[in-house]
């Protein structure tokens, strides 16, 4: 359906959008559906030399007995870290926000700060937190000491993800707090008040009043939630860099396995075999979001 | 930052008895302003200063680093300091070089995101106000665009094909296209304006280019705020497309270049804080300046999407 056009010319329209389109198409669609085709073939990440079309033998050497101990790891990895981020971070976000909607002195200050991290970016965000967790001479391990106990933090391979994940929580909370928040200012007072006059209590209006009143909310903060830690990566390579074998997400090893985790060694690597990683991560975000929003949509549906 | 917000908070800590939260909560409810439901004052005043302390302590503790010299930190590495050493700073500014990626990142974050922002109002605009024939079609496809599949390896090859390796427009071309939620944000925004508007405009003449510049822009402002800080969080913290596309390290902006720094002088955690310290001041003031923008522009965003 064409809505009536009243500007004299089509013309202008046609072409801004045709060059806005552009951009889109040739740096983000092209690549994003390059991948797949890119994902049959032997590229490597020198221009120049034939490429030769391989079938599926990348997908065959994903699931091979040299690559599945890796791969699986990678995604069980992978799927910890975006259930528990996604999860934990909702949970801690809803309640901050929560607290924060009840018109403290100074609340735009403290939502300020909660929202600095987002600022201040992962390369900060890294070595502050390697800093805390710095084995040798960090509080935390002064903490530990403490207790008689002592660790390796990002170096354990047992702690390593869990710390990456809290950090990773840590700094992606202000942009679901500010998102709840913003929720919560839409609920209209009188549903509290006439809840209260009922006999509600606090703990009872959080969970018939403000819960269902953010579900719109809550579906937005654990799409992105997944949608984002699924993908995310760039914390975890400035925390415990891209070869960890204890925080080996699916993203992180498509990197390394494309570029060799660094640029200087990129040119050699078979990057179809990391497109195909691509692939299975694309399957897998794809296939969780699609479940968690018919879920999340029925909940809202019934609420 | 860290004065008008450290003073507060040990006066908030050191005034709540233990056992207030459960007891108050109950008690409070009659002196309350309007809203009914009201955990304690008190209890929410401890809880958001243990929010705080999360949150302020590791900067605090990196301020304190650096502030230390080599001698105070080898003899304790976490107390606090006893004297204010500035030499980790211009030992840091000198080693580090951090006025160029500065000025790199702050290039590369005006120019993809404006760039972004431009293709998000010339596509949305049009969508929104259905001035194309499969409106839901242009409308699905800018949401797809969401769940593309991570394209590292493409965008690379693309790159060095259209010989643009190592060259900045190219690496601005490929994050300007992570356009994210923007086309989206901008075609629910345009619903807002009144369509009226658009015909009152070309009654008197005005052509499509001129109403969309100098009528939808300024009235649009909110969205494009949103949709440009939207997706200069993501240009400023990106790190990976940087370190694939832009090898030549006076190119590098400031997330590659402080993490070649902190894997250069690994260990020497004085001088690592100061780096971060130097990187970090001019975000965390200007942020003090913008934050009312920064954050409600996200705001405006949730809303509307």
């Amino acid at each position: 359906m064409t809505e009536s056009f009243p500007f004299p010319r089509r013309a202008p329209m046609r072409i801004t959008f045709t060059l806005g389109l552009a951009v889109l198409v040739i740096f983000a669609i092209v690549p994003a559906v390059g991948v797949l085709f890119i994902a049959f073939t032997d590229i490597r990440g020198i221009v120049g030399i034939p490429v030769h079309w391989i079938g599926l033998d990348n997908f065959v050497s994903f699931f091979s007995a040299a690559h599945l101990g890796y791969n699986l790891n990678a995604i069980k990895n992978t799927l910890i870290y975006a259930i528990v981020s996604t999860v934990v971070g909702i949970v801690l976000a809803l309640g901050i926000a929560v607290l924060l909607n009840q018109k403290f002195r100074g609340t735009n200050a403290y939502r300020a700060i909660v929202f600095l991290p987002t600022v201040l970016g992962v390369t900060v965000i890294g070595l502050i937190w390697s800093l805390i967790f710095n084995p040798s001479a960090g509080p935390a391990a002064s903490i530990w000491k403490l207790f008689g106990a002592d660790s390796a933090f990002f170096g354990d391979p047992h702690m390593a993800l869990g710390l990456v994940i809290a950090v990773q929580i840590w700094a992606g909370l202000g942009t679901s707090v500010v998102i709840f928040l913003a929720g919560l200012q839409a609920i209209p007072e009188d549903l509290y008040e006439s809840s209260s006059m009922d006999g509600a209590t606090p703990w009872q209006q959080l969970r018939m009043v403000t819960i269902p009143m953010l579900a719109p909310s809550i579906t937005a903060n654990v799409l992105l939630g997944i949608v984002g830690s699924l993908q995310s990566y760039q914390l975890t390579y400035v925390l415990t860099g891209a070869n960890n074998p204890a925080t080996q997400l699916l993203s992180l090893a498509i990197f390394s396995q494309g570029f060799g985790g660094s640029s200087a060694s990129g040119v050699s690597q078979s990057q179809g075999y990391a497109a195909a990683i691509s692939i299975v991560q694309f399957v897998i975000v794809g296939v969780i979001s699609l479940v968690v929003l018919q879920y999340l949509r029925r909940r809202e549906a019934r609420l | 930052m860290s004065t008008d917000l450290s003073t507060p908070l040990p006066t908030r800590r050191s005034t709540h008895p233990r056992l207030a939260p459960a007891k108050t909560a109950p008690s409070s409810k009659p002196t309350q302003r309007r809203r009914g439901p009201r955990p304690g004052r008190i209890a929410g005043y401890v809880l958001i200063a243990v929010v705080m302390v999360l949150y302020l302590f590791p900067l605090l503790f990196l301020l304190n680093t650096a502030l230390k010299s080599n001698a105070e930190f080898n003899a304790d590495p976490v107390g606090v300091l006893t004297s204010i050493n500035l030499g980790n700073f211009a030992a840091a500014w000198v080693k580090g070089n951090f006025g160029a990626y500065i000025l790199n990142s702050v290039l590369y974050t005006a120019a993809a995101a404006g760039l972004g922002t431009l293709v998000s109002l010339l596509l949305g605009f049009p969508v929104g106000r259905g001035y194309f024939r499969r409106t839901k079609l242009w409308n699905l496809i800018f949401v797809l665009m969401l769940f593309l599949p991570n394209a590292l390896i493409t965008q690379f090859q693309l790159v060095r094909t259209l010989g643009l390796y190592d060259n900045r427009l190219g690496y601005i071309l490929i994050m300007a296209a992570g356009v994210g939620v923007g086309p989206i944000l901008m075609t629910g925004f345009v619903k807002s304006l009144p369509k009226e508007l658009d015909e009152a405009a070309a009654l008197d003449g005005i052509g499509y280019w001129r109403y969309l510049f100098t009528f939808v822009l300024p009235l649009a402002r909110p969205a494009v705020a949103t949709i440009f800080i939207l997706q200069a969080i993501g240009v400023w913290n990106d790190i990976i497309l940087a370190t694939i596309l832009l090898p030549d390290q006076s190119k590098s902006p400031l997330t590659l270049g402080l993490f070649a720094f902190q894997g250069t002088y690994t260990s020497q955690w004085g001088l690592l804080s100061a780096a971060t310290l130097i990187v970090a001041a001019p975000l965390v003031i200007a942020y003090i300046f913008l934050q009312r923008y920064l954050v409600g522009g996200v705001i405006g965003g949730a809303v509307k999407g």
